[in-house]
This record gives C-alpha cells, sequence and structure tokens, in this order.
C-alpha cells in the first residue's frame, strides 16, 4: 500500500466519491496549467478568468445558498472542491468577497445590498478587501479608532486601515468603524461600511511583504463620504455582524492539505538535495507527517460533526493553532531539507517544476498571525472551552 | 470533540465508565502497586463476566462482534481510571485465537491467555539482534520473549514463534514443563516478564496457525496491542489534563488562582490541542482498522504520537500542580508512571516514529 499524505481518510459516502471524481476530472481539464503550482503569490486580475469558469460551472460559491447563487454544499462536498483543486496546484479564488462579505450580506445584509454586491462576488468581477487591522488596533481589534460620523443620510470616514490582503487591488472594502467613541463596552460602538475605493479622499499604498510579493496595503480615509444605504446590521451592531463568520468559511484556509503539500515538497527538495539519507531528516519528516495524520484526522472529523451540527466551539481555534503551527513547521523542514539552497532568493527548479523553500518559508509566517494570532486563539480556547478563570 | 457514537457504543462507553470509577481511580492504582499485585484481580473478573474479553470475535463464532473502535470506547474509559487489567492483551488474544479456529466459549474466556509476541517496533535492533526469537523445531519450543505485560498472572501464552522462516503461533499453558517466567514490575505497578522456553513440548493441537495464516493472524493482533496500549494512554493523559485543569482553578498564589495566569493557560491549551487531535487520529485509525483500510504506519503514528502526547501531559500535568505534584501521596504521579508504563510498552515515540518512516517511504528508495 503506497503513503499518499494527501488521501489518508477515504470518502465515507458514495455520493461524495462520486462527487470528487466529478470535480477531479473537471478541474484538471478547466484549470489553466500556468496557474498550477505557481511557487508565488497569484494576484487578484490574474485569477479572475479561473474564478469565471468556476462561476460558469456553479462551482464558485459551494457554501451559499441556492437562492444566493451558491451550491448550498454540505461541508465535505465544499472540502472535496478544495482537495482536488490543491491536489493538481490549481489556486482558489480569494476568500474576502466569496467566504467573508458574501455570507455576511446574506445574512444580515438588505435586498438593495443583496442585489448590488451578491453578483459581482459570484463573478468575480469586484474584488473585495477586509478593513479591520489599524496600525493601533491588532489583536485589539475592539479598540479600533477609524471614525465614521453620521452626517445626514451619509457616513463621513477619516481614518487608516492597514495590512489589508488585497487592498490596492480591491474595489470595495468591507470594514469595522468607530461610529460611537463613548460607547461601552467598545464593541458597541463599531459599525460595519461597504466602502467603495473609488470614493473620494481614499489613499491605497501598497505594502510589499516579508515575501517578496505586495499583498498588503494601507488605506487612508480622509472626510471619504459612505452612504447610509451602505451600512451592514444595525448602527454600533457591526462587532455582532462581524462575529457571525461561522468557523466553516474559514475551514479551507486551515485545510491539512496546505501542510501536507509543504511536506511534500521537503521530500523532493530532499531527494534532490540528499538530505533524504539523513536519518535526521527523516525522523523529523515522520514526526510532522504523523502530525499532519492527527491533523487530517481531526479535520476531517470536525467537518463530520459540523455537518451534524455538533461543531464544538474549540473547533476553529484548533484548526487555526495545530494548522498554523504544523505549516510552519513544515516549511521550516522545507528550508532545512534545501541545505545551503533554503537561501536562495531564486527558485530552485527541480526537473520542470519550480520551488521557492524560503518563499514558503515566509509565507508561512502569516498564518499563526492573520485573522486572530494564535496565541488569541489560546486565550480564547482557555477562557471558554477550558473554563479558566481570568 | 465528542465522537459520533451509536446506541450501543454509547452503552458500552458508559458502561466501563462505571466500572472504570467504580473499581479503579489511582488510590486503588497506588495499592495495587504498592501490594505488587499487578492486576486488579475485581475489576478483572467483571470484565471477564461483562464479555468484553470476545468483543472483536464475530458473533457466529460465539463473540460480541464488534470493532476495534468499540473496544476502544471502554479502553479509554478503563485507562481514564487507570484501571490495572489486561482488557487489549486478552481481547487481542481472544481475537486470535478465534481466528485461528478455536472455539470462543465461557472456558476459554475463564483462563487469561495473553500474546507473547514481540510487535513490530518494540525494541531497538540491539536487543533484537542480541535475543533470538523463539523457535519452534517440531513439537519443542526454544528460546526467549521478554517484555511481555501480565504474563505474571497468565494462565497460558499465545506465543508467536519463527518456524524455520515461517511462523508459527502456539497456545502455552504456563505449566507447560521447561517454560519459566522471570516478572519485573514497571513504575506504575504493571509487570513486565522475561518467556525462556527451554525445549519446551508441545501437543499438536498446542499449534493453532502456521505460515501465511499465522503471519496474517500475528500481524492483525500486534495492531490490536498497539492500538489499545495507544487508546489506554489517550485515556491516561486525559485524566492527567483534567485534574490539572480542575487544579488550577483552585490553587491560589498572589491572590489569584494560579489558571488567570496565561503562560499557565496556554500551557493547558497545548495539552488540550494535543488530545484532540490525538483522539481524532487515534479513533479514525481504529475506523480504518475496522472497515480494512488501515495502511500499517498509521498504527504506527497512533503509537508514536499517543506515546509523546501522554508523556508531554503529564510533563505539563506535575509542573502545573508545583511541589505537590512531586510527592507520591498525590494522585498526579500516578497518572505521570501510567503514561511512563504504557508508553515504554510495545515501542516508544521514537521506534514507531523511525517505523512509521520506514513504512511510507515510496518503494524502490534507496535507503541511506
Amino acid at each position: 500500500m503506497n503513503w499518499d499524505n494527501t488521501t489518508l481518510f477515504s470518502d465515507d459516502n458514495p455520493a461524495d466519491r462520486a462527487f470528487r471524481e466529478e470535480v477531479r476530472e473537471w478541474v484538471g481539464a478547466n484549470c489553466p496549467k500556468d496557474l498550477c503550482h505557481r511557487p508565488l503569490r497569484i494576484d487578484p486580475p490574474e485569477l479572475k478568468p479561473w474564478h469565471r469558469k468556476l462561476y460558469e460551472r456553479g462551482w464558485i460559491a459551494p457554501h451559499w445558498p441556492k437562492q444566493a447563487g451558491g451550491m448550498g454544499a454540505t461541508l465535505t462536498q465544499q472540502i472535496i472542491l478544495f482537495e482536488e483543486m490543491s491536489r493538481i496546484g490549481a489556486p482558489t479564488p480569494y476568500p474576502h468577497g466569496l467566504n467573508f462579505i458574501g455570507p455576511l450580506i446574506i445574512d444580515a445584509g438588505t435586498p438593495e445590498q443583496k442585489a448590488k454586491h451578491l453578483p459581482g462576488i459570484l463573478t468575480g468581477d469586484i474584488t473585495w478587501c477586509q478593513g479591520y487591522s489599524e496600525p493601533g488596533s491588532g489583536s485589539d481589534l475592539v479598540s479600533l479608532t477609524s471614525r465614521a460620523v453620521l452626517d445626514g443620510d451619509t457616513f463621513v470616514l477619516n481614518g487608516h486601515k492597514t495590512w489589508t490582503t488585497n487592498g490596492h487591488f480591491a474595489d470595495w472594502m468591507f470594514a469595522l468603524l468607530r461610529t460611537d467613541p463613548a460607547a461601552k463596552p467598545r464593541h458597541a460602538g463599531i459599525t460595519m461600511l461597504l466602502i467603495d475605493l473609488k470614493s473620494p479622499g481614499v489613499t491605497v499604498r501598497p505594502i510589499q511583504t516579508i515575501r517578496g510579493d505586495s499583498e498588503f496595503a494601507e488605506e487612508t480615509f480622509v472626510d471619504v463620504r459612505v452612504p447610509k444605504q451602505n451600512m451592514l446590521g444595525e448602527l454600533n451592531g457591526g462587532w455582532a455582524v462581524a462575529n457571525k463568520l461561522l468557523g466553516s468559511e474559514r475551514f479551507t484556509t486551515g485545510h491539512p492539505r496546505n501542510a501536507a503539500v509543504l511536506l511534500n515538497k521537503a521530500r523532493q527538495v530532499a531527494e534532490y538535495s540528499g538530505a533524504i539519507r539523513d536519518p535526521a531528516f527523516l525522523h523529523r519528516l515522520a514526526v510532522l507527517e504523523i502530525d499532519l495524520l492527527a491533523f487530517s484526522a481531526f479535520y476531517r472529523h470536525a467537518a463530520n460533526l459540523h455537518g451534524h451540527r455538533k461543531a464544538p466551539l474549540s473547533m476553529a481555534p484548533v484548526i487555526k493553532i495545530a494548522g498554523g503551527e504544523l505549516g510552519q513547521k513544515a516549511s521550516e523542514l522545507l528550508v532545512d531539507a534545501a541545505g545551503p539552497l533554503g537561501a536562495s532568493a531564486d527558485d530552485i527548479t527541480i526537473g520542470n517544476t519550480a520551488v521557492n523553500p524560503a518563499a514558503d518559508l515566509f509565507e508561512m509566517r502569516r498564518v499563526t498571525v492573520g485573522s486572530g494570532t494564535v496565541e488569541i486563539q489560546r486565550n480564547i480556547i482557555a477562557k471558554r472551552v477550558l473554563n479558566l478563570p481570568s | 470533540v465528542e465522537l459520533l457514537l451509536n446506541e450501543q457504543q454509547v452503552l458500552l462507553r458508559d458502561a466501563a465508565a462505571k466500572l472504570g470509577i467504580a473499581r479503579g481511580g489511582p488510590r486503588r492504582a497506588r495499592q495495587l502497586r504498592d501490594a505488587r499485585a499487578g492486576i486488579d484481580a475485581d475489576a478483572w473478573n467483571e470484565i471477564v463476566a461483562a464479555g468484553w474479553l470476545s468483543a472483536l470475535v464475530a458473533e457466529e463464532r460465539g463473540g460480541l462482534g464488534l470493532g476495534a473502535f468499540d473496544l476502544a470506547l471502554a479502553l479509554e474509559e478503563t485507562g481514564r481510571q487507570v484501571v490495572m487489567t489486561p482488557l487489549t492483551e486478552a481481547a487481542s488474544a481472544v481475537w486470535a485465537l478465534a481466528e485461528a479456529g478455536a472455539a470462543v466459549d465461557q472456558a476459554m474466556q475463564s483462563k487469561l491467555v495473553v500474546p507473547a509476541s514481540r510487535p513490530p517496533g518494540q525494541s531497538y535492533t540491539q536487543s533484537d539482534l542480541s535475543e533470538p526469537a523463539v523457535r519452534l523445531d517440531g513439537s519443542t519450543l526454544s528460546g526467549l520473549l521478554s517484555f511481555i505485560p501480565f504474563a505474571e498472572k497468565a494462565d497460558a501464552f499465545l506465543v508467536v514463534a519463527n518456524e524455520g522462516p515461517a511462523t508459527a503461533l502456539c497456545l502455552v499453558p504456563r505449566a507447560t514443563a521447561g517454560l519459566s517466567v522471570a516478572t519485573t514490575h514497571n513504575v506504575d505497578g504493571s509487570t513486565s516478564s522475561k518467556l525462556v522456553f527451554d525445549r519446551a513440548t508441545l501437543s499438536a493441537d498446542q499449534i493453532i496457525a502456521k505460515g501465511g495464516k499465522a503471519e496474517a493472524i500475528v500481524a492483525k493482533m500486534n495492531e490490536l496491542l498497539l492500538l489499545g496500549t495507544a487508546v489506554e494512554l489517550l485515556g491516561t493523559a486525559q485524566a492527567a489534563l483534567d485534574m490539572t485543569l480542575a487544579y488550577i482553578k483552585l490553587r491560589e498564589q498572589f491572590g489569584k488562582p494560579i489558571g488567570s495566569f496565561q503562560a499557565l493557560q496556554h500551557r493547558a491549551v497545548n495539552c488540550y490541542v494535543d488530545a484532540e487531535l490525538n483522539r481524532s487520529l487515534i479513533f479514525a485509525v481504529l475506523a480504518a482498522r475496522d472497515a480494512g483500510t488501515c495502511h500499517p504506519a498509521m498504527v504506527a503514528a497512533a503509537k508514536a504520537r499517543a506515546s509523546r502526547c501522554a508523556l508531554d501531559t503529564v510533563r505539563a500535568a506535575l509542573q502545573l500542580h508545583g511541589a505537590i505534584g512531586y510527592t507520591d501521596e498525590h494522585d498526579i504521579g500516578i497518572y505521570y508512571k501510567r503514561a511512563v508504563a504504557l508508553a515504554a510498552k510495545y515501542g516508544n515515540e521514537i521506534t514507531h516514529v523511525g517505523r512509521f518512516s520506514e513504512l511510507t517511504m515510496p518503494a524502490g528508495r534507496a535507503e541511506g
């Protein structure tokens, strides 16, 4: 029996197996080859044709309800879609529209907001970004100070958002803004607004990341006018809207496949470099493969429980911590597998594939920080799951 | 994270939990250890009476027709209560006996039969080489087998022997002439015995399987030993974590419960996360085993990770208890010692990581 760390536990259900076959065949035939297995990030504009193909096939929004233009798929089907795309190294569409703001608009949006925004998210014509972090508000997001002041039927925005993925490619931003500075508790003074980034007074500056791409941007708002009908949910009710994002919508970003791909690269690079004959390397690889097996089992188990509506509170933070830290360790092993080439800024070419261990190493720094650091996740588990005292 | 269980599984788990709470617990484990009892006879009689020894045997052959997943639900609970009983060993042996064609009846289950096997990964190569395996030559057994748990109290042994290049499985009563049993005690009160066969003569009906059939049975029996032990480790670690969480919520220093300090919280959370992953891993491997889709590397992974996770958890548990954890009066040390014993049994983390590495190496790869 050959070991394949990407298919460790088979699908239980015949319908899921059939769906997997269908997806595998279609993705293999339709994903542009030049998008697959790219060592560096692909910016949103280049992804648009692939996004549209998925849209036309009806698979772009598996988790959305059918009446909103989605598939109404089970979580298992969503995971199958992700797995079959990542099997051939196909990129998955960015989550900010499809996974983050889309479900929030479906849940809390007005009929006008739904009609205006959902089609562009589905087709991929409109790129979204998330305006949460500010220079002074990272982990302590509730301390955010960027202001929105209601002036008749219009909010007037002044402030600063930063570390925004795709900010400089985005057409629209969903943002949390301070509408009541005196509110106690502080989260009761925050409102969510949908902001057209082409509005006068918006300045966007790309920020180069440690990985060397320009994924991030910062946005400055000076007297930016946003119509009141772009408010999502209630005035001062933005915190509750943002917290409606369920763990399932972030499920695929924590998929074990991410670490599996890195470990397989580490194996490939180790064969190239000779590290594969070093028992110390093999031991470290095996420890991480075993951790991957355990994480895959947890992930499957959690998805299954989610399908039975029994997903525990701890599911999302455990996935974040375990998956993130495993991915980081895998990227570190990949760099070590390369030996002196681990420091290379240029791609390593092995056969007809290009690998860039250092780029993966740097990219994986984000997974224990973005959307809530693993330390914050540990605080959440300590307080809400283990009921430890404050 | 809870498991999705059917009604029968819930009943089995609850019965085992009830038995464990009534019969087991750290105080009982300490008494048995100090008395060098080696086995909890009262708890064992109840387990035998419940019929769990035949759990893995098909119903048409006189068993309960359960899977290893189901039996594990009971083992996790007895592990949680550090019950000193050979359920893993006896259920594995009874399964193997039934596979070899023996009738699974009351008489068989009233005797304690333990496997005298050397699961792959049990020990380092060095000691494997220095210790020749038991050989079957005609009707005579010679050689020795070390580290056999619960052998001290066993009525018979299911001996895995070499017959030339092939394997033979023999049912050897303890009273057999030429068999001697030398027992040492482990830190938790469990025992480990060396079986020496000095031209022990068997009757033909004691050689219960040979060749390919014996090899297949032994491979699966060894898997059961490893997985059962992994489950016991899981239960032990969970109990140690639960006890520690309760302690740090109550213990006050600097005018506050120590469980309010972030450094300690994060240490406890790490144990929790590790336990969640481990539980999913082990039960997924058990389900794969029952479905016949289990890669042998998965079993090595389960034992390796269960051993590591349990030792990491009891280490943290002792640390979070502070000085009282260093006393024998406090119960947390009982879990520590059980984890040490179970982690070392049938191969520890290092040997099973090594085995996993070999088993997952793509075929034809030059090894260094």
